[in-house]
C-alpha cells in the first residue's frame, strides 16, 4: 500500500461560454497514509470531482503536484483504481472479463486472470454472477463488480467517486459495510468522494470537507471498527461527528 | 517551490473556442456548414492540380458555372420541380396508404399474421426489381415513377406505425376504454398521437428513401427530373452536370431533412416527453 | 469456469427452441404460400394475358429451365460476387475510419455532418458517374456498392464510438489499458451495435444499387436478367427474377443482418443512438 500526497493542487479552465477562467481547484494540499480512508465532502460544485479526475489522471493538473510514495503521477494508470459513479462496465463483457480486465492488460494469461478475477468475485459475493452480463445485474450488483474490478488490479490507491449514488437507499447501506470488510482485509489506501455526510463519517478515518475548491476542514473519525450501521446509528460519537461535519459543509 | 499559474487573460486559442462556441449558439446552420469548407478546398485544390484528367474530375468552379447555365437555360429548375412535385405526390399517397395500413396490422392480431409476412417479403423484393414489369404494364411515365415511390415510401411508414402502436403504454388503451371511447374514437385520440413520434420517424425514412428511389427511377427511366439529368449527362459524358446533379440531391435532402423533417420529428416526440434525446 | 445448467436441461431448452423457431417459419411461409394460391386462381379465373402477368406454372418452369441450363445460377453468382467484394472494401475503410474519427470529440462532431452527407447520397446516386468513371461492368458496379456501404457504416461507426459513455473510456484508461487494447476491447465492441446497424442499412442501399446498376450498366446478373426480359415481354422470367431477388435478401437479412444485430444489442443491454 502506498500513500498519496497532494501538495498545492490547482486546477483551472477556460469556460469558453463565460469567456473567463473557472478555477476548479486551489492550493488543495492533502497527505492520505498508506491503509488510510478518507472522504472527502462538500456542496455541489465544490470541485471534489475534479479533484478525483485531476489525482486518476484523466484531467492534468494546472499547479502543485500529486504524488503516490514520493513519485509524481501522469496521467491514468493502474496504480490508482478508479470506481465510477455510473459503475462504468463494460457492457460486452462479461462480469468475469470486466474484473480480470485490468490483469489482461498487463498480459496476465486467460487461466490465470480468470482465477484472480474469481477470487475477488468471491470476496464480493458474486461468484455465481461470473457469466452474466452486466445489463442483467442489478445496480447494486453492477457496483460491486465496479469496486472489484478496480481491486483485482492492486492498484496503490482507490479512488471512488461518488459510488453508491446511483443505488438505492438500502442496498447503499449493504455496500458500505462490504466497502469497510473489503477495506479491512485488504488495507487499501482510500480516497472515497461523496455529498452524502453520513456515509462520508460512517466509512472514513478522516473526512475532508471542500468548498470553493479549496479544503476548508479536516476532522478525524475515530470511531471502532468494524462499524454497522445498526450499531452506529444510535451512537453518540457518530451522531456529534456527523453534524460537525455537515454544519461545516452548510457554512462553506 | 515554483507553482504553475495559469494565464488569466484568454489566449488566442481560447478565443477561437469562444467564437467557435458563439457561432454554434447564434447560427447552428452555418457552424454545421463548416465541416464542408475543407471539403470543397480539397475537391478545388485536386480539380486544379489535376490529380484526375479535367474531363473526369472538373472542379467546384466548372460546376458553378454550369448551375448557372442551366438555371439560365430553365432547364435546373424545371427539373428540379419535376422531381420534387413526383416526391410529393408519391409520398403522400404513400403514406395516405401505410399509415391506415400499419394501423391495422398493429391493432388486429389476425391482421397482423395475415399480413406481415407478406410485408417482408415485397419489401425484401424491393422498388428497382418493380421496373421492368412496371415499364410493360404502364411504359415510360408518370405512373411507373409514382408507383415506385410508393411502393418505396410504404415499408418504413408501415413498420414505424406498428412499431409505435406496439409500444404504446396499454393503460393508456385501457383507460380510453373505460372513459368510454367507441374503438374509431381510440384510434384517432389515443393509438394515432401515441404512435406519432414513431410515425414521423418512418415518415423520415420513408421520405429519404423515396428520395433515392426516385432518382433511380429517373435514372432509369425519366424523361426530366434530376435523375434524368445526370442519366443524361452520362450519355454526353458531362461529367460537370453529373456533378452538379448529385450536389443538388444532397444539398437539397440536406436541406429538408435538417430545417423541416428533423424538427418536425423532435417537436412531436420531445414535447409530448415521449422520447429522450 | 461457472457453468449454467446439466447438459440434459441444455439440450432440453435446445430443442424447445429449435421448435418455436420451426413453429415461427411455417406461420411466415403460410400467407406467402396463400398468395401464390391467390395469385394461381386470379391468373387462371380471369384468363390474364401471359403478356402481362405469369401464371404459377409458367414462372415455376422458367426457373426449372434457368437453373438447369445454367443461367440463373451464373447470374445470381454475378450479383452475390459483387455485393461481396464490394461490402468488404467498403467495411474494411468505412469501419477504422469511422471509429478514427469518433475518438476526439471534436473531431466527431465536426466531420459528422460531412459523412452524414454522403451517406444519405450513397448507391443509386452514384451510378452515373461510376459508369463514366470505371466504364460498364464489375468496376462499377462494386463501386456503387461498395459507396453504399462506406458511407453509411463510416457514419454508423462514428457515431457509435461517439456514444461510448467517457467513464468507460476512462474506466479501462485506469486499468491500464494501452492504444491497441482501447480500440479493441473498448472502442470495436463499444461502437459494435451502431456498426450492425449501418452494415444491416449499408447493405439495404447497396442491394438496390446492385440491381438498379446491373439494369443499366452490364450484361450479367439478376438485373440484367430482370431488365433484358422486358424486351421479350418474358414476364415469367421478371417475375422469377423478382421472386429469387426477394428471397435472396430475405435470406441475408433475416439469417445472417438481423440475428447478428440483435445478438450485439440485446444481449448486451446497449442501446443504439
Amino acid at each position: 500500500m502506498k500513500s498519496l500526497t497532494l501538495n498545492q493542487l490547482s486546477k483551472t479552465y477556460f469556460d469558453p461560454y463565460k469567456g473567463t477562467q473557472v478555477t476548479a481547484l486551489e492550493d488543495v494540499t492533502l497527505s492520505i497514509a498508506p491503509g488510510e480512508f478518507v472522504s472527502v465532502v462538500g456542496p455541489s460544485g465544490c470541485g471534489k470531482t475534479t479533484l478525483l479526475n485531476v489525482i486518476a489522471g484523466f484531467l492534468p493538473e494546472s499547479g502543485g503536484s500529486v504524488r503516490v510514495d514520493r513519485r509524481p503521477i501522469s496521467g491514468p494508470g493502474p496504480d490508482r483504481g478508479v470506481v465510477f459513479q455510473s459503475f462504468a462496465l463494460f457492457p460486452w463483457k462479461t462480469v468475469l472479463d470486466n474484473v480480470g480486465f485490468g490483469p489482461k492488460m498487463r498480459g496476465v494469461g486467460r487461466e490465470a486472470r480468470d482465477a484472480i478475477a474469481m477470487e475477488y468475485l468471491q470476496l464480493a459475493g458474486l461468484a455465481h454472477a461470473a457469466d452474466r452480463y452486466p445489463a442483467e445485474l442489478s445496480g447494486g450488483m453492477q457496483q460491486r463488480v465496479g469496486v472489484v474490478r478496480a481491486l483485482a488490479n492492486e492498484p496503490d490507491v482507490l479512488l471512488m467517486d461518488e459510488p453508491f449514488a446511483s443505488v438505492d437507499a438500502q442496498t447503499r447501506l449493504t455496500l458500505q459495510e462490504e466497502l469497510i470488510r473489503i477495506w479491512l482485509d485488504r488495507q487499501t489506501t482510500v480516497l472515497f468522494i461523496t455529498h452524502d455526510v453520513p456515509e462520508a463519517v460512517f466509512l472514513a478515518n478522516r473526512v475532508v470537507v471542500l468548498s470553493k475548491g479549496r479544503v476548508m476542514d479536516e476532522i478525524a473519525v475515530d470511531l471502532q471498527h468494524p462499524r454497522k450501521w445498526d450499531d452506529l446509528i444510535e451512537n453518540d460519537s457518530f451522531k456529534s461527528l456527523s453534524a460537525r461535519v455537515l454544519q461545516r459543509v452548510r457554512a462553506a | 517551490m515554483i507553482v504553475k499559474r495559469a494565464n488569466p487573460q484568454p489566449g488566442l486559442w481560447n478565443k477561437l473556442q469562444m467564437a467557435w462556441v458563439r457561432l454554434h449558439q447564434r447560427w447552428p446552420n452555418l457552424a454545421a456548414s463548416l465541416p464542408f469548407v475543407p471539403l470543397v478546398f480539397s475537391w478545388w485544390l485536386t480539380a486544379w492540380l489535376e490529380v484526375f484528367p479535367r474531363a473526369f474530375f472538373p472542379g467546384p468552379g466548372d460546376v458553378v458555372l454550369s448551375m448557372i447555365s442551366l438555371i439560365y437555360k430553365g432547364i435546373l429548375p424545371e427539373y428540379l420541380l419535376d422531381s420534387v412535385t413526383r416526391l410529393i405526390v408519391g409520398a403522400s399517397t404513400g403514406v395516405a396508404i401505410a399509415i391506415p395500413l400499419g394501423v391495422l396490422i398493429g391493432m388486429s392480431r389476425r391482421a397482423n399474421t395475415v399480413l406481415w409476412p407478406p410485408l417482408l417479403f415485397f419489401q425484401a423484393v424491393g422498388d428497382i426489381a418493380w421496373l421492368p414489369i412496371l415499364l410493360i404494364w404502364f411504359g415510360f411515365g408518370l405512373t411507373t415513377m409514382t408507383f415506385v415511390i410508393v411502393y418505396t415510401v410504404l415499408f418504413p411508414v408501415v413498420l414505424n406505425t406498428v412499431l409505435g402502436i406496439r409500444s404504446i403504454n396499454p393503460d393508456l388503451l385501457r383507460a380510453a376504454r373505460s372513459l368510454g371511447a367507441s374503438q374509431a374514437r381510440m384510434i384517432w385520440e389515443v393509438v394515432l398521437p401515441g404512435a406519432l413520434p414513431n410515425i414521423m420517424t418512418g415518415l423520415r425514412n420513408g421520405l429519404g428513401y423515396g428520395w433515392r428511389a426516385l432518382i433511380a427511377a429517373e435514372i432509369i427511366v425519366g424523361t426530366s427530373g434530376i435523375g434524368f439529368l445526370m442519366f443524361d449527362a452520362r450519355r454526353a459524358g458531362s461529367v460537370v452536370e453529373i456533378m452538379l446533379g448529385m450536389i443538388v440531391l444532397g444539398l437539397l435532402w440536406y436541406v429538408v431533412d435538417a430545417w423541416i423533417l428533423a424538427p418536425i420529428e423532435r417537436a412531436t416526440g420531445e414535447r409530448w416527453g415521449m422520447v429522450t434525446r | 469456469m461457472v457453468s449454467s445448467g446439466n447438459n440434459a436441461g441444455l439440450s432440453a431448452h435446445n430443442s424447445q427452441l429449435m421448435a418455436a423457431r420451426v413453429r415461427s417459419a411455417v406461420w411466415f411461409l403460410i400467407p406467402l404460400a396463400l398468395l401464390v394460391v391467390i395469385w394461381a386462381g386470379v391468373v387462371s379465373l380471369f384468363e390474364v394475358n401471359p403478356r402481362i402477368f405469369p401464371s404459377v406454372t409458367s414462372v415455376w418452369q422458367a426457373g426449372l429451365e434457368s437453373v438447369f441450363d445454367g443461367t440463373l445460377v451464373r447470374h445470381i453468382g454475378a450479383s452475390l460476387w459483387r455485393i461481396a467484394v464490394g461490402t468488404t472494401i467498403g467495411l474494411a475503410i468505412g469501419i477504422p475510419l469511422g471509429i478514427a474519427m469518433g475518438v476526439v470529440p471534436a473531431v466527431a462532431s465536426f466531420f459528422s455532418p460531412l459523412v452524414r452527407f454522403f451517406s444519405v447520397l450513397a448507391g443509386i446516386a452514384w451510378i452515373p458517374i461510376a459508369t463514366l468513371w470505371f466504364g460498364y461492368g464489375f468496376g462499377a458496379i462494386t463501386f456503387v456498392i461498395f459507396n453504399a456501404v462506406f458511407f453509411v457504416v463510416a457514419y454508423n461507426a462514428l457515431l457509435g464510438v461517439s456514444s461510448i459513455p467517457m467513464q468507460v473510456r476512462n474506466a479501462a484508461a485506469s486499468l491500464g489499458a494501452g492504444r491497441m487494447a482501447m480500440i479493441f476491447e473498448v472502442l470495436l465492441p463499444g461502437a459494435l451495435p451502431n456498426i450492425v446497424t449501418g452494415i444491416r442499412t449499408g447493405m439495404g442501399f447497396a442491394w438496390r444499387g446492385l440491381i438498379a446498376a446491373e439494369m443499366i450498366a452490364t450484361d450479367l446478373g439478376l438485373g440484367y436478367m430482370l431488365f433484358t426480359a422486358r424486351d421479350f415481354y418474358k414476364t415469367e422470367v421478371i417475375v422469377l427474377g423478382m421472386v429469387v431477388i426477394g428471397l435472396l435478401w430475405l435470406a441475408l437479412d433475416r439469417l445472417l443482418l438481423a440475428p447478428l444485430e440483435r445478438v450485439t444489442t440485446e444481449r448486451w443491454g446497449m442501446v443504439r443512438s
